[in-house]
């Protein structure tokens, strides 16, 4: 009697444990979709064609703050007006690659495609790893209506020169990459530059990139988990961050033909 | 090329490492049945000594011999004269018998590796302590390279119960594990390059607990060869930053942040 219990026991627990087998918090299995961001581009591409307005949304520092960002969907779920979300980094509070499956999964939760950069928490462990895995390469971009983004990784601390960050070879390659396809610029990265995990001393030189992109409209940001507008050198060029989403606000950026601008929007 | 190399190396080093942790007990586990079965059975003289005489005779033998004698002088031990050298050398080998692995496991998932490896010690009265070492491997999957880790593990069993046809089982076990993971991208303490207590945590060191049950089979004595008995047990775990994860969300489901792995115990001695 007890041993037939015993193995019921068993057998239940089998049956319920699909999918409760762990390796290691840090081994990189990735289940479920893999190069989200180039789905997402491919998506974002096709809607925007044409288009002269483009809406979008800039959010970041879902870290650990998984219900609030499950609130974020739903919120945008409940608008038709946007057309991709660029969430700025930092899915991940220590690296560990079911932190991203479960981020990818409550992001994956929304109607428009998204894209994701990746933000210095993301860099931890094998979290790099992962990311690439999942997301994309770490520097990307895309053309939505004549506006190109460029997503930049600017955690310089976290690879102490074993990479390029950031990557000027990347930025200069997109200046001229796909030419005729884009009228305006929007760059996008984790860590502005005067933050701690930005390479300061490329700062101006960054800048100098920056500046020679055409049409630049502005640049976002993530990182400092609170909204903020800066005009960080006396050029003119905004860098606008986002809250984390603990502070459950996200932006909304709207680019016309003749100017742009955003407004913060509590949830 | 030359992270390769280390990895492999790393590889090695963990095999080499078990495998010397676990000879010592499959070697004693082997002599000691094989000397005590060989000394004792067939073939030896007996003795049965009366007041007045002394019967000898061979196992499974009718004949025996009788000597008879005026009296059997009572047996007075011999007084062995122990030096401090002797002494010393007892304690010694007592002390150093005492770290000889009991049981050895293998063990399947629970955030430790793909599959661990490792052997350790029971004891306490009930023998309901138990301390494990465990190496375990992590294929790469999406990553550059495969990890190994280590895990020092705690185990209790307040209870065992008998069910019969050698089968015994320990309805509760818990416990906590330890495990780092190997490779120079995870961290005990930050960096310096960070700012102090940047991130506030470590990603090579883990913190685990569990609970789990265990079922026993006892081998027969006559059918014994390595192990006296072998155990299956299952376990549910979660660590540390998963803990921290779900208890500020209620996104996560027990199945996101609980982990099941089963595993293997062979009891050498």
């Amino acid at each position: 009697m007890i041993r037939k219990n015993v193995y019921v026991f068993l057998l239940c627990f089998l049956l319920s444990g699909c999918g409760m087998i762990d390796y290691h918090p840090y081994d990189v299995r990735i289940s479920g979709e893999t190069e989200v961001n180039a789905h997402n581009i491919e998506r974002i591409e096709a809607n925007c064609q044409g288009k002269t307005t483009i809406r979008f949304v800039t959010m970041g520092d879902s870290q650990r703050w998984y219900d609030e960002t499950e609130d974020f969907v739903k919120e945008i779920n409940k608008r038709n007006d946007i057309d991709f979300v660029i969430h700025g980094g930092d899915m991940s509070d220590f690296g560990l690659t079911k932190e991203f499956l479960w981020q990818r999964d409550i992001m994956n939760g929304l109607n428009v495609p998204y894209v994701v950069l990746i933000g210095n928490h993301d860099c931890l462990g094998t979290g790099a790893e992962t990311y690439k895995a999942v997301f994309s390469p770490t520097n990307f971009s895309f053309v939505a209506g004549n506006v190109k983004f460029i997503c930049l990784n600017t955690n310089a601390l976290e690879y102490d020169y074993s990479e390029p960050v950031p990557n000027f070879t990347f930025m200069e390659q997109e200046l001229t990459n796909r030419q005729d396809e884009f009228k305006k610029t929007v760059i996008s990265m984790h860590a502005r530059p005067h933050t701690d995990v930005f390479n300061d001393n490329v700062a101006k030189v960054f800048q100098h990139y920056v500046k020679q992109y055409p049409g630049i409209q502005f640049c976002t940001a993530a990182h400092t988990h609170h909204f903020q507008d800066d005009v960080i050198f006396d050029d003119g060029i905004h860098y606008v961050t986002s809250d984390c989403m603990d502070l459950r606000t996200y932006l909304v950026f709207t680019i016309t033909p003749e100017k742009y601008e955003y407004e913060l929007v509590k949830y | 090329m030359n992270m390769n190399w280390s990895n492999t190396n790393y590889i090695l080093r963990t095999g080499v490492l078990s495998v010397l942790l676990l000879l010592p007990g499959l070697i004693s586990a082997t002599c000691k049945t094989d000397t005590i079965i060989n000394s004792y059975k067939a073939d030896s003289l007996r003795f049965i000594i009366k007041d007045d005489s002394i019967i000898t005779f061979r196992t499974g033998d009718s004949i025996f011999t009788i000597i008879r004698a005026d009296s059997v002088l009572p047996v007075a031990p011999k007084q062995v004269k122990h030096s401090h050298y002797d002494n010393r050398i007892h304690r010694f080998r007592r002390n150093w018998e005492r770290i000889i692995p009991t049981h050895s496991k293998i063990q399947y998932a629970g955030n430790m590796g793909l599959l661990s490896f490792g052997t350790g010690w029971d004891y306490g009265k009930h023998n309901q302590w138990e301390t494990d070492i465990l190496f375990g491997f992590i294929p790469k999957y999406s990553s550059k390279k495969a990890k190994m880790t280590m895990t020092l593990k705690q185990n209790y069993m307040p209870w065992s119960i008998n069910i019969g046809k050698g089968l015994s089982t320990e309805p509760l076990t818990c416990g906590l594990y330890m495990n780092t993971v190997f490779g120079n991208q995870f961290w005990v303490n930050e960096p310096e390059r960070y700012p102090k207590g940047y991130y506030g945590f470590s990603s090579k060191i883990r913190f685990h607990i569990f609970m789990g049950q265990r079922l026993t089979y006892d081998i027969d004595p006559q059918r014994r060869f390595l192990a006296k008995s072998v155990t299956f047990f299952y376990e549910i775990s979660t660590c540390d930053l998963y803990v921290i994860s779900a208890a500020t969300n209620s996104y996560l489901r027990p199945r996101d942040y609980l982990s099941l792995s089963f595993g293997l115990k062979f009891q050498w001695l």
